[in-house]
């Protein structure tokens, strides 16, 4: 039992190492295999024995390796690296058949060059003809003979693959569920064994140590200061680079949540990275002068790995419970309680690393299985204890004072393992204690941090969050991002975080539970190219890149909308109606354009998408007939162009100016600021009336009455007078002075102007009612009106007078004419034009 | 034309949104460009390939006119003539007049 805790560790390692290579060999290999095979098939005579001798070479390695895993069946780290060769034996056998390609097109090429042989009837062909098919048939045969003991080699490397796969599971199974005796290992023998073990260790060490000062002491000291140069170039670099992020403030009251994130990451990376860039540069230095020997330098790597870790864990706890400034807490647990957890939790990664530690040792010095299993034991019941405390503790305080436990799932979780842990080693399943406690502490680790960062996701997506950050202050400092685009990339940048915890941790723990990486991958290109439901495929690549071209066809239609709106139509002089429709056209034969091929590119066939159009078209048809109507009128105005965006239109009841014509409805804004959305099929089925279609050229009437008797003559002439002196009149057509009716109280006359632009029709009335007042006025001319009502208008009486309220009062108007005159230079300020009155 | 001189509200945003929009679809881009072998079958009639991939033989019939990715990770092909081919799983079979070809 020395084995468990160290191979999977290294297995760990080992696994990281190998992701990260068969990621490289993907990338890199499609091109070699190509120029491989294009190299070899170069010479073709001496080809099919080359690789002959090659699949035979890697036939006699396969049946090697098969031996060996019989051999090592016991040992999982052993197994992973013979999978390992596997792998590389496989990849080496399909190289060696691609190595035919050219070759066997050459002949196919050849063999139907030849065409086929006569039939029987035919004339006969030269033998020379024959003879090179023949041989051209054989040569093929043996290629393919060969080819087929290149898949045959591969398709038994699978097996053997599937085989070590099942003997791992074996061996893991085993090892979770081996019960060892316990009172053998926790006889008073074990301390004896011990002391052994010590003492070896010791002269080990020491022996070492004596080595090293009187030959190497030099390069020792030499290899030390190195390091430690660079950790203090990494901390006091980093601390002058990061260093307003890096420490917290004590003074500040209440950091926002960003702030104390930043503070713990980097609190905790720069730290992390020194220390550990101290001890890989000691280990690299120590290596590179040779101080190292025999298993030092194992027990040395082991050393450093716990104190990076035990390390990286304190610092860690620091920055996230931070018992010294409460204000800068992560987590909102209580001062006492927090330290208590700081030292809990370092406590725990002491006691593992420690494990790990003296497991490596015990391996090295070959000693007792009963001392793995009394030392596993100790640090799986230490763990157990420390999750129990763990769970017991009660961090928060309520608002009577009295303190709270955890959140009952978490207490119980960890109570439960805890418990768990103590129990299984306590009835000698040390393998399975040792295992949980280890995936307590590092998949527990990896949560949180995940955790952590969904906090932080959540930070940066809330209101305003993000563009408090040194990013967003930067974005808005050198971009035109305004505060709500700020806050989209916010948001955008959450779901980011979110998607990229996700994406990085799920595979992490995956791995540390003991998936296979090649099973990871091999998930995700299943997810990525497609899941069969049926006789559908949905694959997560195939939706993203449709909407990915989707996304950029929309792009591209906007940005060929704008700059045909902007650069061509524009400077062409074309009549806004006209780029306004046009723009609108172009925007949606893009924008379906995109759609078309988005769907496509998705994956997602037309053919079949047309089938079910013409099913559902009929009840399309009735259900949507409103709908559909309503978009067939929207193309027709667009097309036909009856009124245009800004137009003065009258529409039945609503008369308003157009603010947006779109394909099912149109916005119309009458001149109350009311917004009416008028279906497409009511423009284009009733009569519209439209004020400035052609031109704005519009007619006001103006009526006005005048007493019997009056001179109507002179009246004519007063009012033609008016009419043609107003400056917004036009000439032509000629104002006209129409004597309408004999009415009932008045003779009755009726001014009728043309105006340029009849939206100025109310301040051309008003200003012409008001010169035929004064005019009249002047000449005595009657306006009867017909009484209908008489208002004895009575004045108020004046109040006593109250001097605090007439100052009252003046105070108010001088402030009311300050405000005023305010706001008009406001208004010239902004340029912002006084607008005129609206037409009705 | 930058975006801050857009006169109209709406196209600023759109531009804004533009910019923003471009970097984050050449990423999903970069990302979403997985790779696997293809066949094509440009003939009217079914076609057959036998595909050795993982340890196991398995018949991909192609209807016509049909494209099928398959084999990421290397394979061998038994093509409808009875040649026997690897794949490393980059290459596009291409099937016309019963003939396969791969490009």
């Amino acid at each position: 039992m020395p084995l468990p805790l160290v191979s999977r560790q290294q297995i760990m390692l080992f696994r990281l190492l190998r992701f990260i290579l068969i990621l490289a060999l993907i990338v890199s290999a499609p091109p070699s295999f190509d120029a491989m095979a294009q190299a070899l098939g170069q010479g073709a005579a001496g080809l099919i024995t080359d690789q002959q001798k090659v699949i035979q070479g890697l036939t006699a390695k396969t049946d090697d390796l098969e031996k060996k895993i019989q051999q090592d069946g016991e040992d999982d780290a052993s197994l992973v690296d013979i999978r390992l060769q596997l792998e590389d034996l496989s990849r080496a056998a399909l190289t060696s058949a691609l190595a035919f390609r050219s070759r066997l097109t050459d002949i196919n090429n050849r063999i139907e060059m030849l065409g086929a042989p006569p039939a029987a009837g035919q004339p006969q062909e030269p033998d020379i003809v024959t003879g090179e098919r023949q041989a051209l048939a054989s040569e093929k045969a043996e290629i393919n003979a060969v080819v087929a003991s290149a898949q045959n080699l591969s398709i038994r490397i699978s097996g053997l693959i599937d085989k070590i796969g099942n003997m791992r599971s074996e061996l893991f199974r085993n090892l979770l569920t081996k019960r060892y005796v316990l009172s053998d290992a926790l006889s008073p023998q074990v301390f004896s064994d011990a002391r052994d073990e010590f003492g070896n260790f010791y002269k080990a060490v020491s022996s070492w140590l004596s080595f090293a000062f009187k030959f190497k002491f030099q390069a020792i000291l030499a290899a030390t200061f190195v390091a430690l140069g660079l950790a203090l170039v990494l901390l006091v670099g980093g601390r002058r680079l990061f260093g307003r992020v890096f420490e917290a403030d004590p003074t500040n009251e209440d950091p926002s949540y960003l702030s104390r994130l930043s503070v713990a990451f980097w609190s905790t990376l720069l730290p992390t990275l020194a220390v550990g860039a101290f001890l890989g540069s000691t280990i690299f230095f120590f290596n590179y002068y040779n101080v190292l020997r025999g298993d030092i330098g194992l027990f040395l790597n082991a050393l450093a790995t716990v104190i990076g870790v035990v390390f990286c864990v304190n610092r860690l706890t620091n920055a996230a419970l931070s018992p010294r400034l409460p204000n800068w807490r992560l987590i909102p647990v209580e001062t006492g309680p927090a330290r208590w957890l700081v030292r809990l939790a370092t406590a725990m990664a002491v006691v593992i690393s420690v494990n790990t530690f003296l497991s490596i040792i015990n391996d090295k010095m070959g000693s007792p299985l009963s001392l793995t299993i009394a030392r596993s034991f100790g640090a799986t019941i230490i763990v157990g204890v420390i999750l129990i405390l763990m769970a017991m503790l009660r961090p928060f305080k309520a608002r009577d004072g009295s303190w709270r436990p955890w959140p009952a799932w978490l207490r119980y979780t960890s109570l439960a393992l805890g418990v768990f842990t103590i129990v299984a080693a306590l009835l000698g399943y040390i393998g399975l204690a040792l295992f949980v406690s280890l995936q307590v502490v590092v998949t527990g680790t990896a949560l949180i941090t995940a955790y952590i960062g969904f906090l932080s996701a959540r930070a940066i997506g809330e209101e305003g969050a993000f563009a408090n950050t040194s990013v967003g202050r930067w974005l808005s400092a050198n971009s035109s991002y305004e505060d709500t685009a700020l806050d989209q990339l916010g948001l955008v940048v959450s779901v980011a975080i979110n998607l990229m915890i996700v994406l990085v941790f799920l595979p992490l723990i995956l791995l540390m539970w003991g998936f296979q990486p090649g099973d990871i991958q091999a998930w995700a290109y299943k997810l990525a190219t497609g899941i069969n439901i049926g006789s559908v495929t949905i694959s997560v690549t195939g939706i993203l890149s449709g909407i990915v071209v989707f996304v950029i066809g929309y792009f591209l239609t906007r940005w060929f909308q704008g700059w045909l709106d902007g650069s061509v139509m524009a400077r062409g002089k074309v009549d806004t109606g006209v780029r306004n429709s046009i723009r609108l056209a172009v925007g949606y034969a893009g924008v379906a354009l995109a759609a078309l091929v988005g769907i496509s590119a998705a994956g997602i066939d037309l053919s079949s998408l047309a089938l079910v159009a013409g099913a559902l078209s009929l009840g399309i048809g009735f259900g949507l007939q409103n709908v559909v109507s309503n978009f067939v009128s929207g193309l027709i105005l667009l097309a036909e162009r009856p009124f245009k965006v800004g137009d003065w239109i009258v529409a039945g009841d609503v008369s308003g100016t157009v603010k947006k014509i779109s394909v099912r409805a149109t916005e119309i804004e009458t001149f109350q600021r009311q917004s009416v959305i008028l279906p497409n099929s009511n423009l284009i089925n009733n009569a519209v009336g439209n004020w400035t279609h052609r031109n704005k050229l519009g007619r006001v009437d103006i009526k006005v009455g005048v007493a019997y008797g009056s001179d109507v003559k002179q009246v004519h002439a007063i009012l033609l007078e008016i009419a043609r002196s107003h400056p917004l009149v036009l000439k032509n057509p000629e104002p006209f002075v129409l004597f309408s009716n004999f009415g009932t109280a008045a003779l009755e006359f009726e001014i009728r102007v043309f105006l340029a632009d009849v939206m100025n029709g109310n301040i051309a009335q008003n200003d012409i009612r008001f010169a035929v007042l004064e005019k009249f006025s002047g000449e005595h001319i009657e306006i009867p009106s017909t009484p209908r009502a008489v208002v004895d208008a009575h004045k108020p009486k004046a109040w006593p007078t109250d001097d605090d309220k007439i100052e009252a009062d003046f105070a108010e108007q001088e402030q009311a004419k300050v405000e005023a005159a305010a706001e008009a230079k406001r208004a010239v300020k902004t340029g912002r034009k006084v607008r005129k009155p609206d037409p009705d | 034309m930058p975006c801050e001189m857009q006169q109209r509200r709406w196209e600023h945003r759109y531009c804004t949104m533009w910019k923003s929009l471009v970097a984050a679809v050449a990423l999903v881009a970069a990302i979403g460009s997985a790779h696997a072998a293809s066949a094509v079958n440009k003939d009217a009639e079914t076609r057959t390939l036998v595909v050795t991939e993982g340890g196991s033989k398995t018949d991909l019939a192609l209807a016509g006119g049909e494209t099928v990715e398959f084999c990421p990770n290397g394979c061998f092909v038994t093509l409808p003539n009875g040649d026997l081919e690897a794949l490393t799983g980059s290459e596009t079979v291409e099937i016309s007049g019963g003939v396969a070809r791969i490009k």
